[in-house]
């Protein structure tokens, strides 16, 4: 169980910047078993948060505890309960080979690398890193050297592991075997994992639960089925030419389920929500109206970057910063 | 302890490891040294007209392979700090369940034995080259250059921990290597106050041993003391400065690249 309380961080500014206040009052569980998303834009304090989970950034205030101790006041006992892999490609030896790193890190983390063979085999094999045993992590793919980062942080068997950012700069194939692999080893040996990332298909694919995070804040904490169902109801792009007139704008926006997106020279585009199908019985009444000519209706997916946007909108974090995510 | 001998066991396989894994880079940074050797003997031989001087050459000897000690350990932790921070492997370091300071000083022991190696074979060479004849005396001269190194770890935990915090100090730091080559060659026997310097004493009391024939239990108890408390002092001090810029870096989020 991953306890964080209250967490604050402040940057001090260098140089004559500002500080950046990078993490404020964030708090949020994580029980055993659990595979959760800390999900934000860059820039949100993901990585903050990752490394003050990890006791390498020391919180302003606020705790961490993991399976009960305390990561300031009982550090050795709660770095055994805990390992990392973190941002970037720099988690191991670059000129160790596999299985040197995985003897190496095992024995930093307090494990004999006699009494290893059995893991180390499991593991190799649950990594499919057989055949490059012997070879120098430098000279891996960039998904092998991820794999191999993930596979040190289990080596020594701590129940919770902290993954930041594990698919960044991967090729699909290679995102794609690492999501698989997470969820088996929550699966199949009941590890608790927390990783962060920018990229919603990630969380969508691998998470039963997300945090969302924006500007250092917790905007948003439950179960990913949730957040989609939150917006199941289909949601259609209505693109019109020209301009709405005031009337036909006020009526519009009287209802609940409609949103103007843009307008512009080249037209107007509306989003109707469809909770209920008569809504666009209506939509069509007010456009009939003024004869608006219709272009086009499409119907947009409802994934979770969709919710993830419309949450920050609700939220009144700037929606407009993160579509660029 | 015996989790702390495994941590130990395992920064010693991976520094052999490398070490024979990169053996002609290993062999190249030797052959330099050495190089550099025989232009200094070259040149100071060209100094004083050739002949025999007396100690003078035994001096150059083992100023110049105890400079090499020192400059190795130094660079071990200095350099290591430094380019684990930058590589990303440091924050994993920190999260070693046996606690930073054991992990270094299994890093630092390990490093010993590794560079114990390379100089033996450097001063063997350099004893060939010079025709000198050296006190080879094992038992005082190992607990003496442990001490000594001991002292110098100091100023390694120093400058690496300010690096961890100044990340731009890089041409100080280079500056290092040259201020060992004073601290081997200056002699506490003429200003007392050398004595405090780190490395100083150490390298006079090697030079005792090694070129005025004493052994250990001349040097006198006192003498001994007062050299283990100041060579304890500086690995007190370089590390309590260390552990202050960590604080300031763990507070800052500079453990990493950022
Ligand atoms: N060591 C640091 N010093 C100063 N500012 C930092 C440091 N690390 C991160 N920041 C700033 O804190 C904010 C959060 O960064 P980060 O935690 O890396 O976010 P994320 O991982 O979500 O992209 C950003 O504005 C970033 O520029
Ligand atoms: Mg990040």
């Amino acid at each position: 169980m991953l306890k964080v309380e209250s967490l604050q961080k402040t940057y001090p500014g260098r140089r004559g910047d500002p500080p950046v206040k990078a993490v404020d009052s964030v708090t949020f569980q994580v029980k055993e078993g659990e595979l959760v998303g800390l999900l934000g834009p860059n820039g949100a304090g993901k990585t903050t948060i990752v490394k003050m989970i990890c006791g390498l950034i020391r919180p302003d205030q606020g705790q961490v505890l993991i399976n009960g101790f305390n990561m300031t006041s009982a550090r050795s006992s709660a770095l055994e309960n805990i390992s990392a892999v973190l941002e970037g490609n720099r988690n191991l030896y670059w000129r160790l080979t596999v299985r040197e790193n995985l003897e190496f890190f095992a024995a930093l983390k307090g494990k004999n690398p006699k009494t290893l063979t059995s893991d180390m085999e499991k593991y190799i094999d649950f990594f499919r890193l057989e055949e490059k045993i012997n070879v120098e992590a430098r000279k891996l793919s960039r998904g092998m050297q991820q794999k191999l980062s993930i596979a040190v942080a289990m080596i020594a068997n701590s129940p919770i592991l902290v993954l930041d950012e594990p698919t960044l700069g991967l090729d699909v194939q290679a995102s794609n075997e690492i999501r698989v692999l997470l969820k088996r080893a929550v699966a199949e040996e009941g590890r608790t994992i927390i990783l962060t990332t920018h990229d919603m298909s990630v969380v969508q694919d691998t998470c039963e639960r997300a945090v969302i995070i924006s500007d250092g804040r917790m905007i948003a904490d439950d179960k990913v089925h949730n957040f989609l169902e939150l917006f199941k109801a289909k949601v259609y792009q209505i693109r019109i030419r020209g301009h709405l007139t005031e009337t036909q704008r006020l009526a519009l926006l009287s209802m609940n389920e409609v949103a103007v997106e843009s307008e512009s020279h080249e037209g107007t585009v509306l989003s109707v929500r469809l909770e209920d199908p008569k809504i666009l019985y209506d939509v069509f009444a007010v456009l009939g109206q003024e004869n608006s000519f219709i272009e086009s209706i499409d119907r947009q997916a409802n994934n979770l970057e969709r919710v993830f946007l419309e949450i920050l909108r609700r939220s009144g974090g700037g929606g407009q910063e993160t579509a660029v995510i | 302890m015996a989790k702390k001998l495994l941590l130990f066991k395992a920064f010693l396989k991976k520094e052999f490891i490398l070490f024979r894994r990169y053996l002609v880079n290993s062999i190249g940074g030797m052959l330099t040294i050495y190089v550099i050797f025989l232009l200094l003997l070259g040149s100071y031989r060209g100094l004083v007209g050739g002949g025999d001087h007396g100690d003078t050459v035994e001096q150059l000897v083992v100023g110049y392979v105890l400079w090499f000690f020192m400059l190795s350990t130094y660079q071990d932790v200095a350099y290591t700090l430094r380019r684990e921070a930058k590589e990303g492997t440091l924050e994993q370091l920190y999260m070693s369940v046996h606690g930073f300071g054991w992990v270094m000083g299994a890093k630092a022991a390990a490093g010993f034995f590794v560079n114990s190696i390379l100089v033996v074979i450097l001063l063997r060479a350099v004893m060939v080259v010079t025709g000198s004849t050296l006190n080879i005396d094992l038992l005082s001269i190992v607990p003496i250059t442990i001490f000594t190194l001991i002292g110098i770890l100091g100023i390694g935990f120093t400058v690496g921990g300010l690096t961890l915090v100044f990340k731009r100090i890089e041409s100080f730091t280079q500056m290092i290597q040259f201020a060992l080559v004073a601290l081997v060659a200056v002699d506490p026997q003429s200003v007392w106050w050398v004595r405090l310097l780190p490395g100083s004493y150490g390298a006079s009391l090697v030079r005792r041993v090694m070129i005025g024939g004493a052994h250990l239990s001349n040097l006198g108890f006192w003498e001994c003391a007062f050299f283990i408390v100041i060579s304890l002092g500086h690995l007190g001090l370089g590390y309590g400065i260390y552990r202050l810029c960590e604080r300031k870096a763990m507070s800052e989020g500079l453990l990493g690249h950022y």
